[in-house]
């Protein structure tokens, strides 16, 4: 599976081409989608505790219109930053934690929805629950450990230190 | 003069010391893609929304969100400064680099959009703008430029790695 992901053309075409819109901008775009995600979903997580009440909570939901184009963006980035290196990533504990944050993150933006924004009253009122503050405190802790987690997919040999496996280099 | 710059970016002692410790190099990248993601976060949406977006949210609202980017910001230069005046290659790899050139540029063009809002009086004007009002046209065009500027910092930023592509692509 993991072959034939990696010989499949695009994947040669992103992994070795010399255009720069093969893998170095493909690189560039997802940390651009990188920071759409964790940044928006940081304000919304940060409105919802506390900070800048002005925002009306109604016009906050808003923003995960933002939060999903940033999420399509690095959805179609890392699907071809992985198939361009199938085995190295899919062997990397790093990047299956990151996936695990991203996934969790999502869940927890759809939980916020449905359980704190679907609430009309509340959110008319101008009032976060503490099931919305909750899930706010979750959902940054997830988006910077995926941060945190995927910038450790650059850093295999340390990441195999760490855990005491046994890495090559150092 | 590029390789003036360069030698006086280049500390011994601070590549010593990244060189001595394994883990400064990936926790100083870590904070500079959390200040990334806090400068796009904020400013972004304060862009979006003086461009006409999310109208609903009245802009001044979005003011307290504003110390985080400037902290963003400036966990960036300080660890941006580590990277220049740490790495093993010498601060010529940056100082020298095509990348990360146009990412100063963008830099000091963002900043000094930021004034040109600020001392203009277009600040004022946009932060009375209510919920369901648009900003002036010309906080509109600022905004747009801060945007864009923003997103090419990031472009260039990570571009940097590659620049013998970029440097092919431009036939150069």
């Amino acid at each position: 599976m993991l072959d034939y992901l990696q010989n499949l053309a695009l994947a040669n075409w992103v992994r070795s081409s010399p255009s720069i819109f093969a893998y170095s901008t493909v690189l560039t775009v997802h940390a651009v989608g990188l920071a759409i995600v964790v940044g928006v979903n940081t304000i919304i997580a940060l409105r919802l505790l506390g900070i800048a009440p002005g925002i009306p909570l109604a016009g906050l939901r808003r923003l995960y219109s933002i939060v999903w184009i940033g999420f399509f963006i690095n959805l179609v980035s890392g699907c071809l930053l992985f198939i361009a290196e199938a085995h190295s990533m899919a062997a990397m504990v790093a990047f299956w934690a990151k996936l695990f944050f991203v996934a969790l993150g999502m869940i927890v933006a759809g939980l916020l929805k449905r359980l704190y924004f679907s609430d009309v009253a509340s959110v008319q009122a101008g009032i976060v629950t503490r099931v919305g503050r909750n899930l706010a405190i979750v959902s940054l802790v997830c988006w910077y450990l995926a941060l945190i987690v995927g910038r450790l997919t650059g850093y295999p040999d340390l990441v195999s230190g760490w855990l005491g496996l046994s890495g090559g280099g150092t | 003069m590029i390789e003036g710059i360069a030698n006086f970016l280049t500390v011994r002692s601070m590549q010593t010391y990244v060189n001595a410790h394994d883990w400064v190099w990936p926790v100083c990248e870590m904070t500079h893609y959390v200040g990334m993601s806090l400068i796009i976060g904020v400013i972004g949406i304060l862009d979006l929304r003086i461009m006409g977006l999310f109208k609903s949210i009245p802009i001044a609202a979005l003011r307290p969100l504003i110390p985080w980017a400037v902290v963003g910001f400036i966990g960036n230069l300080l660890t941006g400064i580590i990277f220049v005046t740490g790495t093993n290659s010498g601060a010529t790899f940056y100082v020298d680099n095509l990348s990360f050139q146009l990412k100063m540029l963008f830099v000091l063009l963002a900043l000094a959009n930021l004034l040109i809002f600020r001392f203009t009086g277009l600040e004022r004007a946009v932060y009375a703008t209510p919920a369901g009002a648009s900003a002036p046209v010309a906080a509109r065009a600022i905004s747009a430029f801060s945007l864009v500027a923003w997103v090419l910092i990031i472009f260039f930023g990570r571009m940097l790695m590659y620049n013998d592509t970029l440097l092919l692509f431009l036939g150069r």
